[in-house]
């Protein structure tokens, strides 16, 4: 895939990556960065081998002499069940349709397993969202889609925000956002995106919750975006 | 303990260690990703079986090393029974061209232990495991084993020369799975301190390139 992209994850972000220490939300834009960045994919390869080598020379443990006889068990007996599984990837009926658009693996999966609403839900007259259920209170990840030359409302977070932009291109006060750009906005930045006048834009955002998730008054303050616990 | 053992190593024997680590790591990456390979082709028990007798102690270890949340006692044995048989199945699809079986099986090791911890830990409804982050694209660009070996070997060489506090910090990083935030708040360093030793570390060894040339 040809590398198009500006906007990366800084270094640090990709080294947590790498040793699987980066929080979820994160994580799931750093993943889909990384399908559309070859240049992150070297780094991460590069990253990916200190962490081998840093577990090839650590101490290694006895294992128990049976060990591997019993993953020969599970192995054989599992391979019998398994002939019969095929896979379970294809499409759930959505209008949310990402069959051919080369969006990244794990958001696919996100879309065919997770999504709140089958349907795009309106957010403002120029933005759409589409909300998935994390389980979780201390991040929120969605799909917004904004259309051509859409404004959307200026907005500002109260907890950290990663986007990736997935399909088209939108732009704010700084620069022009393409496929695959990766942009992290800090607690009270506020902004106001625009959508490019050729296309409707698609981005994946996740959102962690500010620090103290319990204030009962933080549910009513977040503007735009706002956690939404299933 | 081990971070000391290490570095002790380091001042004056420096060229003849390298010489002695490239030696021995050329025979070995080769070979295990040759019996990766082999797994993968074939469904060869006998190299599967070299394959566990090499990684097993050292996922065990690599489990053991872990001072995350949700971490349990049978921790170790559970990763190697679960990483090796990941390893059987995805064999098939294993690429000499993306990595070699020394960072392959890493990464399947790191993916499987978080997810193992994330399931004691926590009951997260996201469908996501930790290896759907590492679905990537097949490269346009293919390395072939030597020149991946050759890329190991110089980091495994450099990473016995890192001064000791960068050797820590890198081990707290990738062995233990502390993130930059609990390593900070463990070794008592500000956050930022820590973000650029990682990359200190990560720029000597010549895996990252400085900031400048970069931004």
């Amino acid at each position: 895939m040809i590398n198009t992209t500006n906007h990366h994850p800084d270094e640090n972000m990709l080294i947590e990556f790498s040793a699987g220490t980066l929080e979820t939300a994160a994580s799931i834009c750093v993943s889909a960065h990384l399908h559309f960045c070859s240049r992150c994919r070297t780094k991460l390869l590069r990253l990916d081998q200190v962490g081998s080598q840093i577990m090839s020379q650590s101490e290694p443990m006895e294992v128990a002499d049976n060990a591997f006889d019993q993953v020969m068990e599970k192995i054989d007996s599992a391979d019998l069940v398994s002939s019969s599984k095929t896979s379970s990837a294809t499409s759930a009926s959505t209008s949310i349709n990402t069959s051919d658009e080369g969006f990244p693996y794990s958001v696919k999966k996100l879309i065919n397993t997770s999504l709140i609403s089958k349907n795009w839900k309106r957010l403002s007259s120029s933005v759409d969202v589409a909300r998935f259920k994390t389980g979780q209170e201390d991040f929120e990840v969605a799909l917004h889609k904004i259309c051509a030359g859409g404004k959307t409302p200026k907005h500002g977070h109260e907890g950290l925000e990663y986007t990736v932009v997935l399909k088209g291109s939108f732009s704010d006060e700084n620069a022009v956002y393409r496929e695959g750009d990766f942009l992290m906005r800090q607690p009270g930045d506020v902004h106001q995106p625009m959508g490019a006048q050729n296309g409707e834009c698609i981005c994946l955002s996740a959102l962690s919750a500010p620090i103290v998730p319990t204030s009962p008054l933080g549910f009513l303050m977040k503007p735009w975006l706002r956690i939404n616990p299933m | 303990m081990i971070t000391s053992k290490i570095s002790n190593t380091i001042p004056n024997r420096s060229t003849e260690n390298r010489v002695a680590i490239l030696n021995s790591s050329e025979k070995r990456s080769d070979q295990w990703s040759k019996l990766l390979i082999s797994v993968g082709e074939s469904r060869d028990r006998r190299a599967f079986s070299q394959l566990f007798e090499h990684f097993g102690p050292l996922l065990k270890g690599f489990a053991h090393a872990s001072r995350n949340e949700g971490w349990f006692p049978g921790l170790g044995d559970d990763l190697v029974q679960e990483v090796m048989i990941k390893v059987w199945n995805k064999a098939a699809g294993y690429n000499a061209e993306k990595a070699s079986a020394t960072t392959w099986i890493y990464t399947v090791a790191r993916n499987c232990r978080i997810d193992m911890l994330r399931r004691k830990s926590n009951t997260q409804h996201l469908p996501l495991e930790n290896e759907d982050f590492w679905h990537e694209p097949d490269e346009d660009t293919p390395i072939t084993l030597l020149q991946q070996k050759r890329s190991e070997d110089k980091v495994q060489a450099s990473l016995s020369q890192l001064p000791k506090e960068q050797d820590q910090i890198l081990r707290k990083v990738y062995l233990e799975g502390k993130s930059h935030a609990e390593a900070s708040a463990e070794l008592g360093l500000p956050l930022g301190t820590v973000k650029s030793r990682v990359r200190l570390a990560l720029q000597k060894m010549q895996v990252i390139v400085s900031k400048e040339a970069q931004e």
